[in-house]
C-alpha cells in the first residue's frame, strides 16, 4: 500500500535480539510497537527523524565544537526506535545495581577507614594503596553517611545468553543524563499515539531527584548546592548547564568560589556566599591546585582543606575513582559478599588480570578472542578488540601487554544484544549498551530506564559517542503484551 | 547572582552599545563627508577623535581617508572598540552566560553574529549606510527582546546598567569633538552658517535626536540647544540626564551593601544634570565640562565593577 514499505531486519545468529525472539516473533514487551511499527512506512519514519533532529538543535542539545567560526555544533544522532524493558525484568536490574553501588560505598568507605577487606586478605593491599586513584587525601577523612558515591552511572550489556552483565560502574564524574532526558522528551513530542498504546515509567523527575540527593549529602539544613562545571569550553557543558538550571542551583565554575577561613564561598552580587554541596563535573585533579595539579585553572585553591574539615561536600567524593578501576572492578562481586552477605544479583563479565602470570600466559595465547584493557583506561580508548583486529595489531599490543602487564585486564569478547534502529537499510540490528543513573543520597534510588547507547554502524560493538555511538529512549514498560488494548477505533 | 555572570551581562549590553555607537558616529560621518566645505582631513579622522583611536590607526599606516577610517572602525580587528569586535565581545558574553538570558535573547545575539560573518565574506565587509542602520537594527531589536522576555530582576538591572553607562560616555564624546572642539562654544548666537547647520544637525541625528530639537524648539539648530538637549533634557533616551535617571534608579534596585561609593557617585553625578546651569556649563567651558564628566563616568564604572563585578 504505501510508497515504501518499511524493512524490518532480525539480528543475527548468536546476537540476543532485544525485539524479536528466536524464531523471529516480537518478544511480549515489544508486541505493540511491533504492531505499531507496521503501520509506518520508510517516508514517515524519515520524516520522523528529520524532525527529531531540528528539535534537538533547536533545543541546543549538541556537542559544541569550539574554535570554528560560527561556533559549529554537532549533534549526538539520536535514534527514533525506543530501546524497551518490560517493568519485572527492570526490577531485577534495580535491585542489583542498589545492592552494587551500596557494597561499593561500603568498600570506599572501609579502604579510606579500618580496611577490613584488605585485612581479612580479599583484595591485595598493593593494589588498593599503590593504585593511582586511591587517593591518600581521603585517609580518615569522615564523609556524610559515609557517602562517597552519590551519582554512578553504571555500564551494563546483554550477552547473547540474554543475561545482564556490569560492563563498569563510573564512579567519577558519569555524564549522559542531559541525553536520557532530552530523548524522552522528543519522543513524546514525535509519538504521542505511542505512549497512549505503552505505560511508559517516567524519567523527567530526574534533576528533582538529584537535588534531593545533593541536598541530602550534607548535614546542614537548607543547604546552598551548586553545580561546578569546568566551563563553556567542555564538551559536556550543555549538560551542566541544563542540569544546573533544571535543579535551579547555580552554575559556577572554579573563579566563582574562594575559600577563606577553611569554608568556601561563591561570589556574588550581593557579597560572598557560603556553599555547602558542590556537584562537582571535574575531575579529582583538578579540584584544587594547592593539593593537586598546580596548573590547573579550573580549581579553586584550598577546597581540599575546607572539604577535609567537613566545611564543603564534594560529590562525588575525592577518590572514588580507585572503586571503579578496570583493575579492582573483578573485586566488586566479593565486595557484595563480604560486606552485605549476599550472593551479587548482577553479573561481572568475567575478567583475566594480566598482573597475575597465568592468568597472562591465558590472554598472551588468546589475544585474537579477547577485548584487552586498560586498566586506568576509559571513553573505549587504548584498547584491543581482538577479533576484529588485524594479525599485525595483535602483535603490537601483545608487545605492549608483555611490556607492563600489570596495566591490562582482558575480557571475553560479548556479543552486545543488539535493537532495532533506523538506519538507511530500514530498522536493522545494532550494538547497544546500558547506562542507568544510580542516586544515592537518604536511600538510594534510579530513575527507571537510563541512557541506552548505541553504534551506528553494522557490526560495531563500540557504542561511545566519540566513536560514532548514538542514544535511544530507553522504556521501561509496565505491560506483558496483553496489558490494555489501543482505544477502539 | 554570581558575580560573574552579572559581569558577563554587564558587559555584553556595553559591548553591544558601543558597537551600535560606532554605527551611529560612522554612518553620521559617512554621510557629512559627501558635503562640501567640509575640511576633508579632519572630517575624516573626527570617528578616530570621538573614539580616542587616532594614535592605533596610525599604526596601522593607512592613509586617513574616511572609507579607510571607516573599514578601521567597523572591521579592524586589531582595534578592540571596531563594530566587529564589539560585537563578538557581546556574543561571547552571552554565550557564556545563556543560561541566565532568555534563549530568544541568545539566539537574537547568536544570529546577529553569524549574520556579521556572512556579511564579512571575503571582500572585507561593508562600510556604507545600510550596514550601518543594521547594526543599529540589530542593537534595538535585542532591547527590544530583552525588554518584551526577561524577568525583572538583577540579570535585567546589570544589563540595563551597562546600556546607560556606556550610551552617557557615547553621547559626552559625540557632543565633546562634533561641538565642544569646533571653536565656537560660547560664542552663541550666529549659526546661520549652512556648514554649521549640517554639522550640527550631524550631530543630532547621531543620538536620534532631531526630531526631538525641532519639538523642543521649533527653531533654527543652534549649538547651545544642542548641548543643553543633549545634556540637560530628561525625556530624550540618549542625553546624559536621561541615562543618570536610570544609573540612578538601576543602582536603587541592586543590593546597597556592595555600592555605597557607586551611588555616591552616581547621585552626585544626577545632581548636577538635574540642577545644573547651561550657563554655568558654558562658563566652566563646553570642553572641560564634558572632559569632566568623561572622567566621573569612567570612575562611576570602576565603583560599579569593584562593588558587584569583581573576582577579588
Amino acid at each position: 500500500m504505501s510508497a515504501s514499505a518499511l524493512i524490518l531486519l532480525p539480528a543475527p545468529e548468536g546476537v540476543y535480539d532485544e525485539m524479536f525472539d528466536a524464531v523471529h516473533q516480537p518478544r511480549s514487551h515489544y508486541r505493540r510497537y511491533d504492531e505499531w511499527l507496521r503501520e509506518m512506512s520508510a517516508d514517515q519514519m524519515s520524516a520522523k527523524r528529520a524532525e527529531a533532529d531540528l528539535i534537538f538543535r533547536r533545543i541546543g542539545i549538541t556537542f559544541s565544537v569550539y574554535g570554528e567560526e560560527g561556533g559549529t555544533e554537532r549533534l549526538i544522532p539520536s535514534d527514533v526506535v525506543p530501546r524497551i524493558i518490560a517493568a519485572d525484568e527492570w526490577e531485577g536490574l534495580e535491585r542489583g545495581l542498589v545492592q552494587r553501588v551500596t557494597a561499593i560505598n561500603r568498600f570506599l568507605a572501609d579502604i579510606y577507614h579500618d580496611r577490613e577487606i584488605l585485612r581479612a586478605g580479599l583484595i591485595p593491599e598493593d593494589q588498593i594503596l599503590g593504585n593511582d586513584q586511591f587517593s591518600a587525601a581521603m585517609i580518615g577523612v569522615k564523609v556524610p553517611r559515609d557517602i562517597y558515591a552519590h551519582i554512578v552511572g553504571v555500564d551494563i550489556v546483554r550477552h547473547s545468553d540474554g543475561g545482564y552483565y556490569v560492563l563498569e560502574d563510573n564512579l567519577r564524574v558519569p555524564s549522559g543524563v542531559s541525553y536520557m532526558m532530552s530523548n524522552r522528551k522528543m519522543m513524546m513530542r514525535l509519538f504521542p499515539d505511542l505512549f497512549r498504546r505503552y505505560q511508559v515509567r517516567p524519567v523527567e523527575h530526574y534533576p528533582a531527584l538529584l537535588l534531593q540527593t545533593l541536598r541530602a549529602a550534607t548535614e546542614v539544613d537548607s543547604p546552598t548546592v551548586v553545580l561546578l562545571t569546568p566551563g563553556r569550553f567542555n564538551s559536556a557543558y550543555f549538560e551542566h548547564a541544563f542540569l544546573a538550571q533544571q535543579m535551579g542551583v547555580e552554575l559556577v565554575e572554579g573563579q566563582d568560589l574562594f575559600v577563606k577561613d577553611e569554608c568556601v564561598y561563591m561570589r556574588t552580587t550581593d557579597g560572598p556566599r557560603q556553599v555547602d554541596v558542590i556537584y562537582r563535573r571535574l575531575d579529582d585533579n583538578f579540584l584544587d591546585p594547592l593539593a593537586f595539579r598546580p596548573d590547573s585553572m579550573l580549581g579553586v585553591p584550598g577546597l581540599m582543606s575546607a572539604y577535609r574539615q567537613g566545611n564543603v561536600v564534594i560529590c562525588n567524593a575525592v577518590g572514588t575513582g580507585v572503586a571503579d578501576d578496570k583493575s579492582i572492578y573483578p573485586y566488586v562481586p566479593e565486595m557484595i559478599r563480604f560486606y552485605l552477605g549476599e550472593e551479587p544479583i548482577l553479573q561481572n563479565v568475567p575478567t583475566w588480570q594480566c598482573r597475575r602470570p597465568d592468568e597472562l600466559a591465558h590472554v598472551a595465547a588468546n589475544l585474537e578472542k579477547l577485548v584487552v584493557k586498560e586498566v586506568h583506561g576509559a571513553g573505549g580508548y587504548g584498547m584491543l578488540v581482538g577479533p576484529t583486529s588485524s594479525r599485525q595489531e595483535v602483535a603490537d599490543f601483545r608487545t605492549r601487554l608483555l611490556a607492563n602487564p600489570g596495566n591490562y585486564i582482558a575480557q571475553p569478547t560479548l556479543a552486545l544484544s543488539a535493537c532495532p534502529t533506523f538506519v538507511e537499510e530500514g530498522v536493522a540490528p545494532r550494538h547497544i549498551d546500558l547506562r542507568p543513573f544510580v542516586l544515592v543520597g537518604r536511600e538510594t534510588r534510579i530513575v527507571p530506564g537510563g541512557l541506552t547507547r548505541v553504534a551506528l554502524r553494522r557490526g560495531s560493538l563500540v557504542v561511545n559517542s566519540s566513536q560514532g555511538g548514538g542514544t535511544k529512549d530507553t522504556w521501561v514498560v509496565e505491560d506483558s503484551g496483553a496489558g490494555q488494548a489501543a482505544p477502539a477505533p | 547572582m554570581l558575580a560573574r555572570v552579572a559581569s558577563h551581562l554587564y558587559w555584553l549590553s556595553r559591548y553591544l552599545e558601543r558597537a551600535e555607537n560606532m554605527a551611529r558616529i560612522l554612518d553620521v560621518g559617512a554621510s557629512l563627508a559627501l558635503l562640501s566645505g567640509q575640511d576633508d582631513e579632519r572630517a575624516a579622522i573626527e570617528p578616530l577623535i570621538i573614539t580616542d583611536t587616532l594614535e592605533s590607526f596610525h599604526k596601522t599606516g593607512q592613509a586617513p581617508t574616511p572609507e579607510q577610517v571607516a573599514r578601521f572602525l567597523a572591521w579592524g580587528v586589531s582595534h578592540p572598540s571596531s563594530i566587529v569586535n564589539c560585537l563578538e565581545a557581546s556574543r561571547e558574553n552571552a554565550r557564556a552566560v545563556r543560561g541566565s538570558v532568555t534563549s530568544e535573547m541568545w539566539e537574537n545575539i547568536n544570529d546577529t553574529w553569524l549574520q556579521l560573518l556572512t556579511k564579512r565574506g571575503a571582500a572585507g565587509g561593508p562600510i556604507d549606510a545600510s550596514f550601518f542602520e543594521w547594526v543599529k537594527e540589530r542593537s534595538h531589536l535585542f532591547r527590544g527582546i530583552t525588554f518584551a522576555t526577561i524577568r525583572r530582576d538583577q540579570p535585567y538591572q546589570f544589563i540595563r546598567l551597562g546600556t546607560f553607562l556606556e550610551r552617557a560616555d557615547n553621547t559626552a564624546r559625540i557632543l565633546s569633538v562634533k561641538q565642544a572642539r569646533q571653536g565656537v562654544a560660547g560664542d552663541g548666537g550666529d549659526d546661520g552658517d549652512l556648514a554649521d547647520h549640517y554639522r550640527l544637525s550631524a550631530v543630532l541625528r547621531s543620538v536620534s535626536a532631531l526630531e526631538a530639537y525641532r519639538d523642543t524648539y521649533r527653531d533654527a539648530i543652534d549649538s547651545r540647544r544642542v548641548a543643553e538637549l543633549l545634556i540637560f533634557d530628561p525625556t530624550l533616551p540618549r542625553s546624559l540626564r536621561f541615562c543618570f535617571d536610570e544609573v540612578v534608579r538601576i543602582l536603587s534596585e541592586l543590593p546597597q551593601a556592595p555600592a555605597r561609593e557607586a551611588r555616591r557617585l552616581a547621585a552626585h553625578m544626577l545632581a548636577s544634570l538635574e540642577h545644573g546651569l547651561l550657563d554655568d556649563v558654558y562658563a566652566e567651558g563646553l570642553d572641560e565640562f564634558l572632559e569632566r564628566f568623561l572622567i566621573d563616568n569612567i570612575r562611576l564604572g570602576n565603583a560599579v565593577h569593584s562593588a558587584y563585578l569583581e573576582m577579588k
